[in-house]
């Protein structure tokens, strides 16, 4: 019985493992998605129109006025484009207000929800990284 | 009492499994007031644009549209050899942990071309056969339609060299489907997404059947004794004609992709919350 037991608990750890190999592709395990980090006068550095997934890299000032550089992941060219980004949608130099899904790990990277441009013109996240707040 | 315990394993299994897959699929499942914005795909639009008419005969040329992702079917019976091959395969495409061709974006090779980022896909007519094109990567590859038969005694010396993307032919069967096999690929890639391996000498079957003007069923079956104990279809999917014949552009670039890892993924830390160094 026990060995059997052992053989059947092998086996749920088995397919568990399957499932998440398979399906562990656009995750969002690492970042805090309860809720999004307001980040106001972030000075865009840099933007990745690319594959796998486009990227923002922007500066923003802490409370104690040093510069931290910043950089958020966003959903594929294909699905931004669906919501009205394009390649040149922001650029260096830009100030815009970003709201970042922050890595669990702290540092100042994570998933975009959204960023809303100078012109107040909001961008938002393909449906992995956008939610209502 | 033994069979409640076994039917209880059985039941925890596959919730467990199943919440597993939700939670990390492409959509994710949402919480409080989060919303899917993502507006319908070219894709999706087409749903309701109708079968168009009778499929003309032996045609299929043109820009056809499918999901992001086709319909695994079968789960494959993999032998010895190809357990340890599957056991090395990482994939993950976000993560530096992984070994995903993808990761890195080497070509995709064949089938991968067909059964990954399915979004696009298009025909062309040529003196003796026809192309078929893959918008992701924008690949393309020569289907010999003139009788010839497929090459063989690949990695052995005096054979020819596997390629990529192997060596294609094809023919009609009937009015409205066309059947390509193809052999002879690297057997360094991987034939879908899920790090499944193959050898130089598999075989593929795609069967594209035109059912109307604008849909279009395609099956993949693998023939590889090497790794898998008996054929099997890998996936199925639908594609829909587009009407203005407009394709996306996707591309995997390497510098992007590296730039993605070091400014993103590593320092999220998507590897060290899975517990991967």
């Amino acid at each position: 019985m026990r060995p059997r037991i052992a053989l059947y608990l092998l086996m749920v750890v088995a397919i568990l493992s399957a499932s998440s190999t398979v399906f562990a592709h656009h995750g969002n395990a690492a970042y805090e998605t309860s809720k999004a980090v307001e980040l106001k006068g972030a000075t865009v550095t840099k933007f990745v129109w690319g594959n796998p997934h486009t990227f923002l890299m922007f500066d923003v000032k802490d409370d104690k006025g040093n510069v931290v550089h910043w950089a958020g992941e966003a959903g594929s060219p294909s699905s931004l484009g669906l919501l009205g980004w394009t390649k040149d949608s922001v650029q260096p130099g830009d100030v815009v207000t970003v709201y970042i899904y922050q890595s669990k790990t702290g540092r100042p990277v994570g998933r975009l929800n959204r960023i809303v441009l100078a012109d107040g013109t909001a961008l938002k996240d393909s449906a992995l990284g956008y939610r209502e707040q | 009492m033994k069979h409640l315990l076994i039917a209880s394993v059985g039941i925890l299994t596959a919730a467990l499994a199943f919440s597993s897959a939700a939670r990390s699929q492409d959509t994710p499942t949402r919480g409080p007031g989060q919303v899917d914005q993502r507006p319908p795909s070219v894709y999706e639009k087409l749903a309701n644009s109708g079968p168009g008419g009778p499929a003309p005969v032996h045609d299929l040329t043109g820009f056809w549209n499918g999901p992001l992702e086709p319909k695994f079917a079968d789960k494959p019976s993999l032998t010895l050899l190809g357990q340890s091959k599957f056991k090395m395969n990482i994939p993950d495409p976000f993560s530096a942990h992984s070994n995903d061709p993808w990761r890195t974006c080497d070509p995709f090779g064949f089938p991968r071309s067909a059964t990954n980022e399915t979004r696009g896909l298009a025909f062309a007519t040529m003196p003796q056969g026809l192309v078929i094109m893959t918008q992701y990567s924008k690949i393309w590859r020569m289907v010999w339609m003139d009788g010839r038969p497929l090459p063989k005694n690949f990695g052995t010396k005096g054979g020819p060299s596997s390629r990529w993307y192997g060596y294609s032919i094809g023919h009609w069967d009937g009015d409205n489907t066309l059947v390509v096999e193809t052999t002879g690929v690297d057997d360094s890639t991987w034939i879908d997404r899920r790090g499944y391996p193959h050898s130089v000498d598999m075989h593929v079957e795609e069967r594209y059947t035109r059912v109307d003007r604008n849909d279009l069923e395609l099956t993949v079956t693998i023939d590889d004794p090497k790794m898998y104990t008996k054929p099997f279809v890998d996936v199925t999917n639908k594609f829909r004609f587009t009407p203005q014949q407009q394709e996306d552009e996707q591309l995997c670039v390497p510098s992007q992709a590296i730039d993605y890892l070091n400014t993103i993924a590593i320092p999220a830390g998507q590897d060290e919350l899975a517990g991967q160094k």
